[in-house]
């Protein structure tokens, strides 16, 4: 009789140093092993993760450009199809500054969180990084907050996605008697939510095609835009003051409120788990993510407020891109406008509901919720339990059709995540437990992760008064069910 | 991995034996086919337990849930090939791709092939269906190991392409014939057939219906691997035998 099952028992002779190969003992199993042997391999991080623990091996299917995929096609949909309009409303041409602070933000969070990611590559992102790092309490405080942010990220984001299918109607010269933006949005939500419960396709490809497309539309139309803006050819358009008349303020606030559409990277973060060669991969995916959509952000909003005045781009509101369009290039810009619009908005709405179903059952598998909420339906191998906590309130969410109010609600959220991320980054940094191996280092570590954390709070206080009202009593709430049901809970250090 | 090579036989190593990769999804019931073991009781085995998950669903997420139960399987399946003479191993993969998995497992075992799991009766002759020389020798390695301490005819087949004569065919096939002998197969157990033939997969087909199981090579050479190339899923749906697919070398990385 053979036991073939035995962790590290298993062929040493094939170590050629593909991820999931056996031979190192850590690893995720239902017994926490000695955390000092598990990374003991410099290089092989995942191999210490994925190692076969007696329950089999993880593959990972995630290349860079998959990655990239993620990160991108999660972002991109928010800040140029639905911000631009409200944003310069608000800030005037100005609006490109708070989209250039949105991304220096991101930034300095995306770089200590490439680093905790290449320590702890595990499903969860930053969830799984401050509950290891800084332990039970402010892990259930982020990971139910994660939750919920995404859940009124992926309302934010299906929203806009109905505002744009809404925009078809209004093509096709078909009136709607009332504005379809929201029961749009409710039904797209429904439709996604049961897709990703039934639906067995693979649609990684699909979404790495959808990002590509996109990504190609935008170029032309954002070069097209930008030299005719800068005078190259058509009449060189008077650009109006640049800064609105409250002055910085109004910037910053506005900046507050288009964080959500930096969001993305982390989203990479929690797919950790299934990236391949995550040392070299998740940094790269995470930081070139942020950089795209952040060039992409800034050039739209410069050439939107070339096009019209900002109080005009205002009134057209979410679907503003698409005048913006229509007046560069008449009726066929505005449709490819609409047709990137959905796009976008449908792999932004898509992913963030995906991302909601894992940062459920990264909380369930630490029992910080019940188990039941992990359990995966074997006939469709998915997780019917978290997708439905996912897609219920994301649904009710989207029915409220406050697109400023979710999107600071979820970026509330979410920068309370990144700020405790870097200061997860400067305690392990301190402490130097033994499992804190990262194979990147964020270079200047301690000062970028101290910004980081400064900048992620900083930036919560210029918020409105309602976003900042409900995030609180989040935060207060997701405490307040660790303290009623998971106080035993030990996750410091655990894997 | 248990090494369950018989004590008393000093003359095999490990490496001798051809290493055969057995792909099983074992969480949607397929399980060890009916002779298996005995077809593959010379082989190193690596069988491989996968399960595939929609994207939607961390692959971590799975083997919390469905790790001990596939490995029981698994570890049942390979009970089975051990007691028949094979040395085991095992592997369980969580996957979004099989064929990443598959592929990246043929690499780090260096199986020269991957079975293709249908059940047989018994194992009495096997038809070994040779495209050219090119990586010939992995084809010859495979099945003298398999089967020259067995009692199981081989055919030789070669379909003829355009340019070549039955004599070239002939000489291909007698050169193999040579080499197998050299590597301990009994010559009286080895049959050639040349034929020309329109479509190979057809002519492989119904020639292995005859046979119990059938050896083939990868789709084609200049294709990207694909482990079940075309080909060779075409044989194994026709012939609904057991078909050993001999897998290229692998580049070095």
């Amino acid at each position: 009789m053979t036991a073939p099952n035995g962790p590290g028992g298993s062929s040493g002779s094939d170590a050629s140093g593909v991820d999931g190969n056996p031979g190192s003992t850590a690893g995720s199993g239902p017994v926490a092993p000695d955390p000092a042997s598990g990374v003991a391999v410099p290089d092989g991080l995942a191999d210490a993760v994925d190692a076969d623990t007696g329950e089999g091996e993880l593959e990972r299917t995630i290349g860079l450009s998959g990655g990239l995929a993620i990160g991108i096609g999660t972002m991109i949909g928010a800040g140029i199809f639905v911000f631009p309009g409200l944003a310069a409303e608000n800030a005037g041409p100005a609006a490109s500054l708070s989209f250039a602070i949105g991304a220096v933000v991101a930034l300095l969070v995306a770089l200590p969180t490439s680093e905790l990611a290449t320590a702890m590559p595990r499903s969860g992102g930053g969830y799984f990084f401050i509950s290891r790092g800084l332990g039970t309490a402010p892990g259930a405080v982020v990971g139910l907050g994660l939750w919920l942010g995404l859940v009124f990220a992926s309302a934010f984001y299906l929203v806009g996605l109905g505002s744009y299918a809404g925009q078809v109607f209004l093509e096709a010269g078909i009136a709607l008697p009332v504005d379809p933006a929201v029961p749009l949005g409710v039904a797209f939500g429904v439709g996604l939510t049961a897709l990703s419960l039934f639906g067995t396709e693979n649609t990684a490809s699909l979404q790495n095609g959808i990002v590509a497309v996109l990504l190609v539309i935008l170029t032309l139309f954002l070069s097209y835009g930008g030299l005719d803006a800068l005078g190259v050819f058509g009449s060189e358009r008077l650009p109006e003051r640049f800064f609105p008349p409250g002055g910085l303020l109004p910037v910053l606030q506005t900046a507050a409120l288009v964080f959500t559409s930096y969001l993305g990277f982390a989203q990479v973060a929690t797919v950790a788990g299934d990236i391949k060669d995550p040392s070299r991969n998740l940094p790269l995916a995470m930081v070139a993510s942020v950089l795209v959509v952040g060039v992409f952000y800034v050039v739209t909003v410069f050439v939107a407020t070339s096009a019209f005045g900002s109080a005009r781009l205002g009134e057209f509101g979410e679907t503003a891109m698409v005048e913006v369009a229509r007046e560069f290039m008449g009726f066929p810009g505005a449709l490819a406008i609409v047709v990137a619009g959905l796009l976008a908005t449908f792999s932004s709405a898509n992913a963030s509901i995906l991302s909601t179903s894992r940062a459920v059952y990264a909380v369930s598998r630490d029992d910080l919720i019940p188990a039941a909420a992990s359990r995966i339906n074997l006939q469709y191998g998915t997780p019917h339990v978290a997708l439905g906590l996912a897609g219920g309130p994301i649904v009710v969410l989207a029915a409220t059709g406050q697109v400023e109010l979710l999107a600071e609600v979820a970026s509330f959220l979410h920068l309370v995540m990144y700020g405790l991320i870097c200061v997860a980054l400067i305690r392990l940094r301190r402490e130097q437990p033994d499992w804190y191996v990262p194979s990147f280092r964020c270079p200047a570590g301690f000062a970028v992760a101290g910004c980081g954390a400064l900048a992620s709070f900083a930036l919560i206080a210029f918020m409105q008064p309602a976003s900042i009202g409900i995030g609180i009593a989040v935060m207060i709430a997701a405490y307040g069910w660790y303290r009623h049901y998971a106080t035993d809970v030990e996750l410091k250090g655990r894997f | 991995m248990t090494d369950t090579t018989p004590p008393d036989d000093t003359t095999r190593t490990e490496t001798d034996r051809p290493a055969v990769l057995v792909p099983l999804a074992v969480l949607e019931g397929q399980s060890l086919p009916t002779g298996t073991p005995d077809l593959l009781a010379n082989a190193r085995v690596v069988l491989l337990g996968y399960h595939v998950i929609p994207e939607q669903t961390a692959a971590e997420q799975a083997r919390a849930q469905f790790g001990e139960t596939a490995m029981a399987k698994l570890e049942a399946f390979a009970g089975a090939l051990a007691n028949a003479g094979a040395t085991v191993e095992t592997r369980l993969v969580f996957t979004h791709d099989e064929r990443t998995t598959i592929d990246r497992l043929i690499y780090e075992h260096e199986c020269l092939a991957v079975l293709v799991p249908n059940g047989i009766e018994r194992v009495e002759s096997v038809l070994v269906a040779l495209r050219g020389t090119v990586g010939v020798g992995r084809n010859t390695c495979l099945v003298a190991g398999l089967f020259a301490e067995s009692d199981v005819d081989v055919t030789l087949y070669h379909a003829l392409n355009e340019s070549e004569t039955i004599a070239d065919g002939e000489s291909f096939l007698n050169g193999v014939r040579a080499d197998l002998v050299e590597r301990g197969m009994d010559p009286e157990r080895i049959e050639v057939v040349v034929e020309e033939a329109e479509a190979a997969v057809d002519a492989i087909a119904r020639h292995g219906e005859s046979h119990d199981a059938v050896v083939m090579g990868e789709t084609d050479p200049s294709v990207t691997t694909f482990v079940f190339g075309m080909p060779s899923e075409q044989v194994a749906e026709r012939f609904l035998g057991p078909v050993l697919v001999v897998q290229r070398e692998r580049p070095e990385e």
